[in-house]
């Protein structure tokens, strides 16, 4: 080789060596100068890791202090794949102990020889979320086909190559037992770890499932909505109940701190600013869990032998609106809903055609039937449509004539009472007592061919709304239904049909297109009871910090004073036509609630769900809803209570005596399942002392439909309670002074404090007056008797 | 005899002894810098620093022999290497796994084995100088390396074997080989290499396969990531010695060997790359420069072999931190710690400044 050639080859040898020095700076400037500081935030990925610091969510009490809501330790697996043994046998050995341990596929993907490949056995893995719609289609439901659940190896090996240093959670919710034997074999076992995550535990679980409701995933459709107030992706947030009503006050918020880890993860110090936790507020509800307990069985029982087995009952204080228990029938298990409902039992519920997740207390749309009738009652005293003494004569129907031909009676449309036979003359306590339809018809819609103008529909309408019907109560509730009150102008909308007086006459009994909740009607007859003040029901009485200081107290809100619309004295009538329903001779005299005066009203509310199969031969609605409503005691109410039993029949005979045994229980009194080898032992224990004295109490007089006269009374101490084996004396009290009064009768007050005098003769005397054997009456009671009415009286105590 | 004569030791190439003292000694404070936060590796400097001070009398030692006396050694030097590389091969084999080192963690046959195949390819091209635009004898010196590079491979030791292939390349073609012929050989080895490619084992293949597709293997990939991050977040001006956050948390692995470059490119940034490159191209420039004045091809050939192989080192090594190679366990001359490896570059250099001492031209100038 010539010497140039040489040079010429070592030069061009150089000029390689500098070509590539070239190449190699110019890809290190390019990663260091133009992406420099995207790799410093991987770097600062790889050292910083934030911390989050989770706090626990509110929990809830009762009125007693009962806890109904905590939060229960759940223990998860999980791994952090970047932490697991490197040496591939090693890591191997470890994951084959966690699926051993776990009952887990190690892998499910399908290779030669993998005899793992057709298992498709265990539990899944993960994906198991609060809600439903967050669950992997095709759980082997509806015939959607068996995903098989993926391996530990599968999810490990996905996890590794994507975030490697992200936690993955392999099982939730592992037994405590293999939780504590894990956490044991910490050391042997790099990369795997127990993360311990509170879940919701529904003490009294189905008890109150449809008022605290449960939580789950975020859905879907509101994820934006939710991040946009700090929520993280998998929080668990209120879906149903006051869970999700008073989400904003149970919901924790969470810390954070940022610690500097080196590469096993180990931390070696905090950096930045450390944000504490926050725990959820706690909420003290109004709910009495020994009242919710009483209701629910006595529900269970009322409905037990109706076809569909579904009703409503609900109590509430009507002095505050404080809801005192709530419940809807059939229920569900809030507990299912922890950590993920299974798909099984999600279909039933909501296969289930009585929609037991459905809260029907607030969201049931019914016929109220007869408790619909203090509506026009009241309003039409207040319009001077009736007066207390009007009587009506119910023959049982009333015949509506043709619009189009007042004069043929062949086209007149009939309108029947509930009792066919007519209830004869009805003045406007009896009317409510005896819930006379014909009396309801006439007030409601008047009567024409006898020139009685009625309320009419617009002012039907009126007193509706002024009881709060068509609209929400607002009770602190999500879900809650407005209800209907129809008006002329909706039913041309909806039916294109005007509005005919018949309409007006179902709507004055609560038929037709009337619909409401039983929340309403309790409602509305807590304001009766309490004297005029409508209040918004409520369930949540205090929120208290997780210290128990009382943040926010709710106080009663009155949403409407019924006295501002109509006079006391007309509401005072509507009250004794109350009270005068579980008297001798209302719709729901047999009420036995010992001792202590109720007043309510019944209702039998035709429905029709399945026509044609719901008529009778006749073509008559056989179907119907029973309701019963009612407050005690009558003049000094500090219970409301309402029962609905879907398709239940009579108000009086299905639900009356489900309130029954909800007023027996709250005021103390045994109920028939106790009574077998309880004595009816008198409640408030031993007679009244030598020296005391009664004060005496006509509380009204009405017509029964006997001919006979008859008085009932009540023996009662100051604060309501009955007194038994007190002796009544009934005596004609004769004008002839020179006569001592004769003592006709004696009766002994029961254990109930009743009393019952029967076949009173006008002939002995016009004029009676009870006294008290045994102790002094400051105010005799003295009343005149007319034939065919019942009188009830009261003996109050003053001791 | 010259060992010691003043005249011989004039021509001793110092700025290249200067550039490789710097390297070690950047080196050596690299490696502290990146194994200080792990216990059993925290001494691991002092090491370096004593392989490179008993190295640095091995370069000495080589070069104060005359270079032509390797020449009439080579045969043997050839037959020891390969007889070495062939017990551990049959070693290998009885333990059914990978061979590298004889002794207990003395000493890699392979990496002397460079030397060796340089010292004897120089030889048997400087014997055909002027006609190596012979095929023939294009393909006597390709078996001469195919051996050796066979032996090598089996052990397995690719990346080895692969220098060597480079080291032949740069050597022939300075030594006067026809791009056409390389061209053809090329072409044939193409051809052959499905069956190439069935031969290697799998840890090779997926190697390959992991710079085509880095996903597939997630330990190989998270290596590469953090080599990456590393450099990349070093920036201009690094984040200071001993204070990268990636070495110094050992979020980079493997980081005092193969993965220094990473490590200088974290603590001392941009700069301190550009310092590292500029004393290799002051280095390979001294040893191109002693090539240009050897006295004979012999020297001369010797001279671009081991620039060659220093070359080679360096960009696999740089090219693998940087992203722009396959993963091949590559050390970087004189700065990634490794004691066989760093007595192989320091005897080369020997063998570089043998040839310097005693290039007559520039003596008389």
């Amino acid at each position: 080789m010539t010497q140039y050639e040489v040079k010429l080859r070592l030069f061009l040898f150089g000029a390689l060596v500098g070509l590539v020095f070239l190449i190699l700076a110019f890809q290190t400037w390019y990663l260091q100068v133009v992406h420099g500081e995207e790799y410093r935030m991987l770097a600062d990925q790889n050292r910083f890791r934030e911390v989050i610091l989770e706090a626990p969510r509110g929990v809830m009490y009762d009125r007693n202090g009962t806890l109904l809501v905590r939060n229960r330790p759940t223990y998860n697996l999980v791994v952090i794949p970047a932490y697991l043994p490197e040496e591939r046998t090693e890591r191997m050995r470890l994951l084959a102990r966690l699926a051993e341990w776990l009952e887990m596929p190690l892998t499910t993907r399908r290779g030669p020889g993998d005899a793992m490949a057709l298992r498709v056995s265990g539990p899944f893995p993960s994906g198991r979320s609060g809600a439903p719609w967050d669950r992997p289609a095709g759980d082997g439901i509806g015939g959607m086909g068996i995903v098989p659940p993926r391996g530990i190896l599968d999810m490990v090996e996905e996890a590794s190559l994507l975030a490697p240093y992200q936690p993955i959670v392999l099982k939730e919710d592992l037994d405590p037992t293999l939780a504590a034997r894990i956490t044991e074999e910490n050391v042997n076992l790099p990369g795997v770890q127990i993360e311990i995550r509170p879940l919701r535990d529904y003490l009294t679980g189905s008890l109150t499932a449809h008022v605290i409701g449960y939580t789950g995933a975020i859905p879907p459709a509101l994820t934006a909505e939710y991040e946009a107030k700090g929520y993280a992706a998998n929080d668990l947030v209120g879906l149903t109940g006051l869970e999700l009503q008073y989400e904003e006050v149970l919901r924790s918020f969470k810390g954070r701190e940022t610690i500097e880890v080196d590469v096993t993860g180990r931390q070696l110090r905090t950096v930045g600013e450390l944000v504490l936790p926050r725990p959820g507020h706690n909420l003290k509800l109004t709910l009495d869990t020994e009242l919710q307990k009483v209701v629910v069985r006595a529900l269970e029982k009322g409905i037990r032998n109706t076809e569909r087995r579904a009703g409503v009952a609900i109590a509430m204080d009507p002095r505050n609106g404080q809801i005192l228990a709530m419940a809807s029938l059939p229920g569900f298990d809030n507990n299912l809903f922890v950590g993920g409902i299974s798909t099984r039992d999600y279909m039933a519920l909501v296969q289930d055609k009585r929609r037991p997740l459905i809260n029907h207390a607030i969201a049931g749309l019914y016929p109220p039937g007869s408790t619909y009738k203090i509506i026009p009652a009241l309003g039409a005293l207040q319009e001077g449509v009736v007066t207390p003494n009007t009587i009506i004569i119910d023959e049982g129907v009333l015949w509506l004539p043709n619009r189009f031909f007042p004069d043929n009676p062949e086209l007149a449309q009939p309108f029947y009472c509930w009792y066919r036979q007519g209830h004869g003359r009805v003045n406007f306590i009896r009317a409510i007592a005896v819930s006379c339809d014909v009396y309801f018809y006439y007030i409601s819609g008047g009567y024409e061919p006898s020139g009685f103008q009625g309320l009419g529909v617009d002012r039907l309408v009126y007193y509706a709304e002024l009881f709060g019907m068509g609209q929400p109560t607002g009770i602190d509730l999500p879900g809650e239904a407005a209800g209907l009150v129809p008006t002329p102008r909706w039913k041309r909308i909806n039916y294109a049909e005007t509005w005919v007086t018949g309409d007006t006459y179902n709507m004055g009994i609560g038929q037709g297109f009337v619909l409401v909740t039983p929340l309403q009607i309790l409602n509305a007859y807590a304001a009766i009871a309490n004297g005029g003040l409508l209040y918004k029901p409520y369930l949540v009485q205090e929120i208290l910090d997780a210290d128990g200081r009382v943040i926010e107290r709710h106080q009663p809100q009155v949403v409407r004073n019924l006295l501002d619309y109509v006079s006391p004295e007309n509401l005072a009538l509507v009250q004794q036509g109350l009270r005068a329903v579980t008297a001798l001779g209302g719709t729901a005299e047999d009420l036995d609630v010992l001792g202590v005066p109720v007043a309510g009203k019944t209702g039998t509310a035709e429905f029709c769900d399945n026509y044609p199969k719901c008529l009778d031969k006749d073509g008559r609605v056989k179907t119907s809803h029973a309701w019963f409503v009612a407050y005690a005691p009558a003049d000094n109410p500090e219970i409301a209570v309402i029962a609905f039993v879907y398709g239940g029949g009579e108000g009086s005979l299905v639900a009356a005596p489900i309130v029954a045994e909800i007023l027996r229980a709250y005021f103390g009194q045994p109920n028939e399942q106790d009574q077998v080898e309880a004595t009816p032992t008198p409640l408030p224990a031993g007679p009244p002392p030598a020296g005391a004295s009664f004060t005496g109490h006509f509380l009204g007089g009405n017509r029964w439909g006997s001919s006979d006269t008859a008085v009932t009374g009540f023996v009662l101490d100051r604060r309501g309670m009955p007194v038994p084996g007190v002796t009544v004396n009934l005596i004609a009290d004769l004008e002839d002074a020179s006569w001592e009064d004769p003592v006709i009768a004696q009766a002994t007050s029961g254990p109930t404090g009743q009393f019952d005098f029967t076949h009173l003769d006008k002939s002995i005397s016009q004029a009676w007056r009870l006294e008290l054997a045994d102790y002094a009456v400051t105010e005799p009671l003295r009343f005149e008797i007319e034939e065919g009415y019942q009188y009830w009286v009261e003996f109050r105590g003053v001791w | 005899m010259s060992l010691f004569s003043r005249r011989t030791w004039r021509n001793f190439d110092v700025i290249l002894l200067v550039a490789v003292l710097l390297l070690l000694i950047y080196g050596t404070a690299m490696i502290s810098s990146a194994t200080q936060a792990t216990e059993d590796l925290r001494y691991l400097w002092q090491r370096h620093a004593t392989n490179a001070i008993s190295g640095l009398v091995l370069l000495m030692l080589v070069a104060a022999l005359d270079y032509r006396f390797y020449e009439s050694l080579h045969r043997v030097l050839y037959l020891l290497i390969m007889g070495s590389l062939l017990v551990l091969l049959a070693l290998g084999e009885a333990s059914q796994g990978v061979q590298r080192w004889i002794g207990a963690n003395a000493i890699q046959p392979s990496e002397l084995a460079k030397v060796v195949v340089i010292i004897g390819l120089a030889k048997l091209l400087a014997d055909r100088d002027g006609q190596m635009h012979r095929m023939r004898n294009l393909l006597i010196s390709l078996g001469y390396v195919l051996v050796p590079m066979g032996l090598i491979y089996l052990q397995p030791n690719l990346s080895t074997a692969i220098t060597l292939g480079l080291i032949w390349f740069i050597m022939v073609l300075m030594a006067g080989a026809r791009l056409l012929h390389l061209g053809i050989l090329g072409l044939g080895g193409i051809i052959v290499s499905p069956l190439f490619w069935l031969s290697l084992k799998d840890y090779m293949r997926d190697r390959i396969l992991l710079f085509l597709n880095p996903t597939s293997n997630p330990d190989t990939y998270y290596n590469v990531q953090q080599a990456l991050i590393s450099i990349g977040s070093g920036g201009l001006l690094g984040k200071g010695f001993a204070s990268g956050t990636q070495s110094q948390l050992r979020f980079l692995r493997v980081r005092h060997t193969d993965y220094i470059f990473s490590v200088i490119g974290e603590e001392l940034g941009f700069i301190g790359a550009l310092i590292l490159l500029g004393l290799f191209a002051l280095l390979i420039w001294r040893i191109l420069r002693v090539a240009a004045i050897a006295s004979d091809p012999f020297g001369r050939l010797i001279c671009i072999g081991v620039a060659s192989m220093v070359f080679i080192h360096i960009s696999i090594n740089i090219g693998v931190n940087l992203g722009l190679l396959p993963v091949t366990g590559l050390p970087l001359p004189f700065v990634s710690y490794g004691g066989s490896s760093l007595w192989t570059f320091l005897i080369a250099l020997g063998l570089v400044e043998s040839v310097a001492m005693r290039h007559k031209k520039l003596a008389f100038e």
